[in-house]
């Protein structure tokens, strides 16, 4: 048995409810944190605990957890959150549980409620959504509940923060009690699961709701015209059973968004718009972080001198990082856009038009988030496969995962195309990378299947795989929260990949520089630039860059490719946004008076097999390049969370294998098939 | 035990047409499902109404305590009505 430490340790308030009832608007309130809250049922996969801001007076811990429709879970975040609620690994049994209780869906709310005050917990009730209850017509008493369910109940509009006062009065109140309370009053699972039980409960549930929502009051001094309208609404209000029915606006909009033929148009060209949209708005801004790092660069090789340390710095430090960085825009608005997408309440919608053809496929519905949020990053989409309740359908979501384009590979893309198609056609180039996209969907599909007819010697489950979806009301997108989102995931991209870069640059810049840092070049009757150029590609000739590389060109060459693009491509088993910044560094662009980019993109159409006029940057090669990156699982990280969320390395060390076998295959196919074509 | 299965001839929730309403009769115990579709409100007496049908029939949604709910095909023929 555990210690009884309630007297000495800091209060646990823990927040539970069923999905998509405000729970992390609240946490966020109350911690002042910023994690992701999006009118999606299972957004929050994982607990996070956090102090209550100072602001508030009130000293206790807060803890935020995953949606549960009943103490009975069914998915792996569902069994997370029964787990936090009864005996939390570290925190040990929250003190108090504070339920959201979505006051617009209120009986099937309340079934929870029921079930954790019987289990014994110190409950308090917190009433959110009121506006949409207003919406509909209604009002509830929070005092009447209180009576019936014997305990607290707070009006709560987290998003405004109106109603907070009084839920941290009713916590400062169970607070002081804590003490009092004797020992033997532990929460223990002793609610019955039984159908009749089930049944029972839904009963009294249904007569609690019929005494505690009311039709709302007319407010006095009206108008005429009002009144007019008043009384047309009143006609609806008062007809039995309008309290049950759902938003009136989102039962329309439904009847074109889940249209057979309408729905399917709509979801692929939202689907199509999201990604052309990243490469069209973001080129502004991309220009501009361009020129910013190329007037750095430049600036630092001036004030510093041709010599080691000043060439480290513009040509190691400073246009490494600002090869990726230049990426940040689209990576800003693809995120703005997810996020967009999933406030509005479409993407329950998405799921639920995707299962049918998902499920053939051996995946599920609800694969659908953690794959489009695995275009951003696969870390969170496959954290976020946790709603998922059938395990094989879980597994092979993630196995997936890493298919899906993430915001890492899109520098290399971006670069890549750019090289393929010139700049001022934005047109192809945005559906250049449409096409991308739709061709690692594609494939990753085809994967999934062809791994779901031979799951059975590895993947031995036989859940019941089952699809059922709360499709919550649509909502106007909050542009404010979605930027402060957009900025906050922006900051962990810079965050995460910022230093893998800076060190990798520097590592490239060393290995590119030693040992032979100053060549000897038969200077007589040339210009000062053309020496600094020999120098450098003699420089790097023999190198010990060039040594590493030289030892894997075997396996290049029949890519296409030279030891330098294996020397750039060893890096990106790290982190595959590093390819571009290795390149950088690797082709030693020089300054030649145009912004890193563009130097890059000159120096890369220059580039040829040592000692030959052999281009090495052919379109055949590039979009070998392209369908490379397509496969290949180049990130560390996401090998982790694989192998986290699988229980195991099963799973990852399979990824690693079958995804880097495909890319080096597919490429190759691809540039051999490009050049049987005549294509170079 | 199985004194809530369905037998073929009786009429599911998944026979409903678009805009229909019915009100639920009893809910099959044998589907895997059962449990979870009464917790999340599916319970007999209940009325609800088939709001949409995806491209292949499949999952379809209904209105239900104020809620939409999507389920699949096989989950709302366990829901006799
Ligand atoms: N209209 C309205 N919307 C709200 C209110 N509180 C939160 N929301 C919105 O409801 C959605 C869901 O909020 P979250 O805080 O993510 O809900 P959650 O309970 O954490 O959801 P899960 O993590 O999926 O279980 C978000 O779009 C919020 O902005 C409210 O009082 N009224
Ligand atoms: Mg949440």
């Amino acid at each position: 048995m555990k210690e009884q430490t309630t007297v000495n340790k800091t209060p646990l308030i823990a927040i539970t409810g069923q999905p998509n009832t405000g729970k992390t608007t609240l946490f966020n309130q109350l911690s002042g944190k910023k994690f992701k809250t999006v009118n999606y049922p299972g957004s929050t996969v994982e607990y996070s605990v956090s102090k209550i801001l100072s602001k508030y007076a009130v000293n206790a811990n807060i803890l935020d957890s995953p949606g549960i429709i009943s103490l009975l879970p069914v998915s792996p975040d569902e069994e997370l959150s029964v787990q936090t609620l009864f005996n939390h690994p570290e925190y040990g049994t929250p003190d108090i549980i504070a339920v959201t209780v979505d006051a617009s869906q209120l009986s099937r709310n309340l079934y929870l409620v029921r079930q954790l005050i019987n289990s014994g917990f110190n409950v308090v009730v917190i009433l959110t959504m009121l506006d949409l209850l207003h919406k509909k017509g209604f009002d509830i008493s929070d005092k009447k509940l209180s009576e019936i369910l014997k305990c607290d109940v707070v009006k709560v509009n987290s998003m405004t923060g109106e109603g907070i006062d009084n839920f941290l009065t009713s916590v400062n109140k169970s607070i002081q009690q804590l003490g009092k309370m004797s020992e033997n009053n532990s929460v223990k699972k002793n609610y019955p699961l039984s159908r009749e039980n089930l049944l029972k409960s839904y009963t009294e549930i249904e007569q609690i709701e019929k005494d505690v929502i009311f039709a709302a009051n007319i407010p006095e001094n009206i108008n005429e015209t009002d009144l007019v309208k008043i009384n047309k609404e009143l006609v609806v209000l008062n007809s039995p059973g309008s309290f049950q029915k759902p938003d009136e606006f989102t039962l329309k909009l439904d009847k074109i968004v889940l249209h057979k033929f309408w729905g399917l148009i709509i979801f692929f060209l939202t689907m199509l718009l999201m990604f052309t949209s990243v490469f069209y708005i973001a080129a502004p801004a991309m220009d501009l972080v361009n020129e910013a790092f190329s007037f750095l660069s430049e600036s630092a090789s001036e004030l510093l001198g041709d010599n080691w340390y000043g060439n480290l710095l513009s040509q190691g430090i400073i246009s490494g990082v600002g090869s990726v960085l230049v990426f940040l825009p689209q990576i800003l608005i693809l995120f703005l856009i997810l996020s967009l997408l999933e406030d509005s309440g479409f993407l329950a919608r998405g799921a639920m038009i995707i299962d049918k053809p998902l499920s053939k496929l051996g995946l599920n519905g609800k694969s659908f988030v953690p794959m489009l949020s695995g275009f951003a990053c696969a870390i969170p989409a496959m954290m976020a496969t946790r709603t998922i309740t059938n395990k094989k359908e879980r597994m092979l979501t993630i196995f997936i995962i890493p298919l899906m384009s993430c915001s890492a590979r899109l520098p290399v893309y971006a670069l890549l195309i750019a090289f393929l198609i010139p700049k001022e056609d934005a047109l192809t180039g945005g559906l250049t990378l449409t096409l991308i996209y739709i061709f690692s969907i594609v494939s990753s599909l085809v994967i999934a299947s062809v791994v779901n007819k031979f799951s059975k010697s590895f993947l031995r489950t036989s859940d019941n795989s089952s699809f059922i979806l709360e499709l919550p009301a649509y909502r106007k997108p909050k542009l404010a929260s979605s930027i402060t989102s957009m900025f906050s995931n922006a900051k962990q991209y810079v965050v995460k990949a910022g230093p893998v870069i800076l060190y990798l640059s520097v590592i490239l810049w060393v290995l590119t520089y030693l040992p032979n840092y100053d060549p000897v070049v038969n200077e007589t009757g040339r210009s000062e630039d053309e020496i600094v150029m020999l120098k450098n590609s003699e420089r790097i000739a023999t190198s010990y860059a060039s040594e590493i590389g030289h030892f894997i060109e075997p396996v290049m060459k029949p890519l296409g490719m030279d030891w330098r693009v294996g020397v750039a491509l060893i890096a990106t088993f790290a982190a595959r946004e590093v390819f571009v910044s290795s390149l950088m560094v690797i082709f030693k662009v020089t300054d030649t008076g145009e912004d890193n980019q563009n130097s890059l993109l000159s120096a890369m159409q220059n580039a040829t097999f040592e000692n030959t006029e052999i281009k090495i940057f052919t379109p055949a090669t590039t979009a070998g390049l392209i369908v490379f990156f397509v496969f290949a699982l180049q990130c560390l990280s996401t090998v982790a969370i694989s192998k986290k969320e699988t229980g195991g390395w099963k799973i990852p060390l399979m990824q690693i294998v079958t995804f880097t076998f495909i890319a080096y295959i597919s490429a190759f196919i691809t540039v051999n098939g490009l050049r049987f074509f005549g294509v170079e | 035990m199985n004194k809530h299965k369905i037998t073929d001839n009786m009429k599911t929730a998944a026979d409903m047409k678009i805009g229909e309403k019915a009100r639920i009769e009893d809910i099959d115990n044998s589907h895997p499902s059962s449990h979870r579709l009464m917790e999340i409100g599916f319970t007999p007496g209940q009325e609800i109404e088939m709001l949409n049908k995806t491209l292949f029939n499949d999952p379809i949604s209904f209105s239900i305590r104020g809620s939409i709910i999507a389920i699949r095909k096989n989950e709302a023929a366990s829901i006799k009505i």
